[in-house]
């Protein structure tokens, strides 16, 4: 009987461009705010270059979040954190239906458990006016229930934030991604940045594949952020990763709840979040867990299960439904976050660093945030314009199961089709493993994780790999 | 929108056996839905012998067993539609995707014969890595029976239910080797026999009484697992990991779209009849409660087949009172009680979650009106007697477990 590695089902990619090669611009880094700031630079007509370590977009700290598209209501006032969601946001309504991105404004609200927390609620509301958002209001424990009438009695009151809004938050990268390369822009995944010289005029990087030459150097590495910036020779900030532990239920309990819930922040941690996800799932988390190593995405039972009592607590209809999935994520914390946005002009090297978990929110605003220090002047690329689209894998527009033609259901849980299956395999914006074909199609991600469908859609995408290369 | 007359989701041995037995009496107007491309259900990929002697008085592999019941079905010019995914279930109307598009059916009369999968890792909250290594015993036979992949060298199994053992032959039939069964219990969670053949037979040994507590590795990939056991931690190397049993329905649509959903069960209530409180609606087979032999369910299919056949003819009134039960009881049938109908002697059938020496009573009101002394083994349904109980509209029933 044949063995499948499953973990080396999709072969490495490899660059599509010679070494004697320059680009304009190396963007190091491969999650949302990467994806993003190449999406600018190649729309804006910079030859662009996008190097990252693993053999897909989404591999490190963007790949687990609660995928919410956040107002900045309580970002710090007058941070560029604060400038950039609320950038990120508008630039992400202006596209979203362009590029078929999913949006659901299911409206958030912090909510007060005890009488501490609802004494908190009116400074929340007076930043929130002070950050520029002004749909904002305060609910009384009555107006709190009418709205939400799963939540427990407990809840004292909230505030209500109109903007706060769920997202797909992998689809969007891919689709900055696509755009990039419509725009021209080169990718070169399983390329670790190792090493990196510059010699006045040009940096030339040293990689685990072919050396990379660019006038200018992006570092967004994420979880490898302070190691890619030493390269510049100084070392200005230490990435703490953070990890973030989360529980998803079964579709069933989507209906529990109507907004976002929040909860009061403390000094430490924003908290455990309820959310609907654009999936159709009910998503709690995440903890926050400061840790040495960038790659131990581990879950622990008792975190989990502390997750699960606190959400049962909040919304005790909860306590009915599955668990579809558990997860970690890890933000790319630092010592001192947004304040590693910053340009060496010396080394032609701009640093985005530590950015957490509004990353997602404002990697748009980012984008032009960095286009701006950056100040340089492009003949913008004519293909800019150009339409480029993501499928639909959220629950809230028509999926492929709804159109003619598409084979069979492979995976019956998430109601994906074998053409989902075979189209998320194929070409440079492809998966470039089982994680990214997982986060293109939402395929063994449901109630059963794989149990029906596993086997079959291991056996498709080796099909589709030796048939198409 | 097309109106028909009968509607049975699931084409495994529940749905087959009860259409063959509907068409026996006289329904023609009658489509199964199979969301597969091929019917036969679970038994399509448990690759080793055991089906079919009570039905067809022969050996036959779940495999041939499922061919059996699909060249059935076919022989007796029952409609089965495949790749046809129930999406939606409202107002008596079903909602399907099909590669033709959206369909949509209004049956007199539906059966759910949904099948059931095994509880994977994550709703089991366990510690460690993620890994596309870390799979079921149905995804282990799916892998190996059907698509001919072997995905891992060394595995540990987890649980001891009839089912692992399942997952053992699926190994075999692979030439992965099996590190280690293990189980929480302090003892296997099937008869103690096979214990003894899995450990001297296959060679392969099973530790009780021990929890996983991580599963190791890095990179999507597993190393080992973290057993804890008698206070001490040991790992075991593998790089895969099974899970075993557990198994519930496949009731998701059921609890998005009814509102009397039962929670030991995961299923809906359904009367002696097999009927939901929707009235149009049975459920039967594993969509019931977890997992039963193909038998039962073949034989479960033709008991509701009769049913549906009797609610199409008299459409009499029903006179519903609801069973509770408390959470010592893994699951248990009926759970509701329809007074129109008649009602056996022998009526409730229930397994507990664990191995117990106990009493089982059932409550009338508080009051207790029927006991029987068990020595319960989870794997073992249990009939409870109810003699000659009076009954009327309001009365309440539950059931209970008092350990020794």
């Amino acid at each position: 009987m044949e063995h499948i590695d499953l973990n080396n089902l999709f072969p490495t990619k490899t660059s599509n461009f010679g070494t004697n090669e320059v680009f304009d611009v190396a963007v190091v880094g491969a999650g949302v705010v990467g994806t993003a700031i190449f999406k600018e630079f190649c729309e804006q007509g910079a030859k662009t270059v996008l190097i990252e370590r693993a053999n897909d977009i989404l591999e490190g700290a963007s790949k687990g979040n609660s995928a919410i598209l956040h107002t900045g209501y309580d970002a710090p006032p007058d941070t560029l954190e604060h400038e950039c969601i609320q950038r990120g946001y508008t630039e992400y309504m202006k596209i979203k239906d362009e590029m078929n991105l999913p949006f659901l404004n299911t409206k958030a609200l912090v909510v007060a458990w005890n009488d501490e927390q609802l004494e908190k609620l009116d400074a929340i509301l007076k930043k929130g006016l002070g950050n520029g958002v002004k749909e904002l209001e305060t609910l009384s424990h009555k107006q709190v229930l009418k709205r939400e009438p799963n939540l427990c009695l407990d809840a004292k009151g909230a505030v209500l934030v109109h903007g706060e809004s769920l997202i797909d938050p992998w689809s969007a990268p891919l689709a900055y991604l696509k755009k990039g390369i419509a725009c021209g822009g080169k990718t070169a995944f399983s390329h670790e940045v190792k090493a990196g010289h510059y010699d006045g005029k040009y940096w030339e990087l040293e990689t685990s594949q072919k050396p990379i030459k660019a006038k200018v150097v992006i570092n967004a590495a994420g979880l490898y952020g302070d190691i890619v910036d030493a390269i510049k020779g100084t070392k200005d900030f230490k990435i703490i990763p953070r990890k973030g532990q989360f529980v998803i239920f079964d579709e069933t309990a989507y209906n529990l709840i109507n907004s976002i819930i929040l909860p009061v922040p403390t000094k430490r941690t924003k908290g455990v979040v309820i959310t609907k996800t654009a999936f159709g799932n009910i998503l709690v988390g995440p903890t926050a867990e400061d840790q040495e190593s960038r790659t131990d995405s581990q879950t622990l039972r008792e975190t989990l299960e502390d997750l699960k009592t606190k959400a049962f607590y909040m919304l005790p209809a909860l306590r009915n439904h599955r668990v579809t999935a558990t997860f970690a994520g890890l933000r790319p914390a630092s010592d001192e976050t947004y304040d590693r946005v910053s340009i060496n002009e010396d080394k032609n090297w701009i640093t985005a660093g530590g950015i957490r978990s509004t990353g997602l929110t404002a990697s748009l605003g980012l984008a032009k945030h960095i286009f701006e220090l950056h100040n340089t002047k492009y003949e913008k690329n004519p293909k800019a314009d150009e339409k480029i689209t993501v499928p639909n894998i959220s629950e809230f527009a028509p999926r492929d199961n709804q159109k003619e033609g598409y084979g069979k259901i492979i995976c019956h849980c998430e109601c994906v089709t074998e053409r989902e299956i075979k189209n998320a395999c194929h070409g440079e914006s492809g998966a470039g493993n089982i994680g990214g074909l997982k986060r293109r199609t939402r395929a063994m991600m449901g109630r059963c994780q794989g149990f029906n469908c596993e086997a079959a859609i291991t056996k498709i995408c080796e099909d589709e790999i030796k048939n198409h290369g | 929108m097309d109106n028909i007359q009968i509607a049975i989701i699931g084409a495994g041995p529940a749905g087959i056996s009860a259409a063959l037995e509907l068409k026996k009496l006289g329904y023609s107007d009658l489509i199964i839905f199979e969301r597969e491309d091929e019917a036969g259900g679970t038994p399509r990929h448990c690759g080793h012998l055991g089906f079919g002697m009570f039905e067809f008085k022969r050996v036959l592999s779940g495999p041939n067993y499922a061919k059996k019941l699909s060249k059935l079905a076919s022989q007796n010019g029952i409609n089965i539609q495949l790749k046809s995914t129930l999406t939606k279930i409202e107002d008596g109307v079903l909602t399907f995707s099909t590669p033709n598009g959206i369909k949509q059916y209004k049956p007199t009369c539906t059966l759910l014969a949904l099948g059931a999968r095994e509880t994977p890792r994550s709703d089991r909250l366990v510690s460690g890595t993620r890994s596309p290594d870390i799979i079921t015993t149905g995804a282990l036979q799916r892998f190996t029976y059907l698509q001919e992949i072997k995905p891992f060298d060394k595995a540990v199994v987890i649980g001891s239910e009839i089912v692992s053992f399942s997952a053992l032959m699926s190994a075999k039939h692979a030439g992965i080797k099996i590190a280690a069964i293990i189980e929480e219990k302090s003892e296997i969670d099937s008869f103690c026999v096979i214990k003894y053949l899995v450990k001297y037979l296959l060679n392969i040994p099973v530790i009780t009484n021990a929890k996983l507590k991580n599963i190791n590795g890095e990179d999507k990939k597993v190393s080992s697992v973290t057993i804890f056991k008698d206070g001490k931690e040991e790992d075991i190397a593998c790089d895969g990991v099974i899970f075993t049993g557990k198994f519930i329905p496949e009731s998701s649509i059921m609890q998005k779209s009814f509102k009397d959903f039962n929670l030991n069960n995961y299923s809906l209530n359904v009367t002696q009849n097999f009927q939901t409180n929707s009235e149009s609606f049975f459920v039967a087979g594993n969509a019931l409660r977890g997992a039963l032999a193909a038998f039962r369910c073949y034989f479960e299919g033709k008991k509701v087949a009769k049913n549906i056949h009797d609610y199409i003819r008299f459409k009499h009134q029903s006179q519903i009172i609801e069973i509770s039960a408390d959470e010592n009881i893994s699951w248990y049938y009926p759970s509701l009680l329809d007074l129109k109908s008649p009602i056996k002697k022998h009526l409730t059938t229930l397994r507990l979650k664990n191995r117990a020496k106990g009493v089982i009573k059932i409550l009338l009101n508080g009051r207790v009106v029927s006991i029987k002394r068990v020595h319960a083994l989870p794997f073992l349904s249990i009939n409870i007697p109810w003699k000659d109980i009076e009954l009327k509209v309001d009365d309440k029933i539950r059931l209970e477990f008092v350990k020794d």
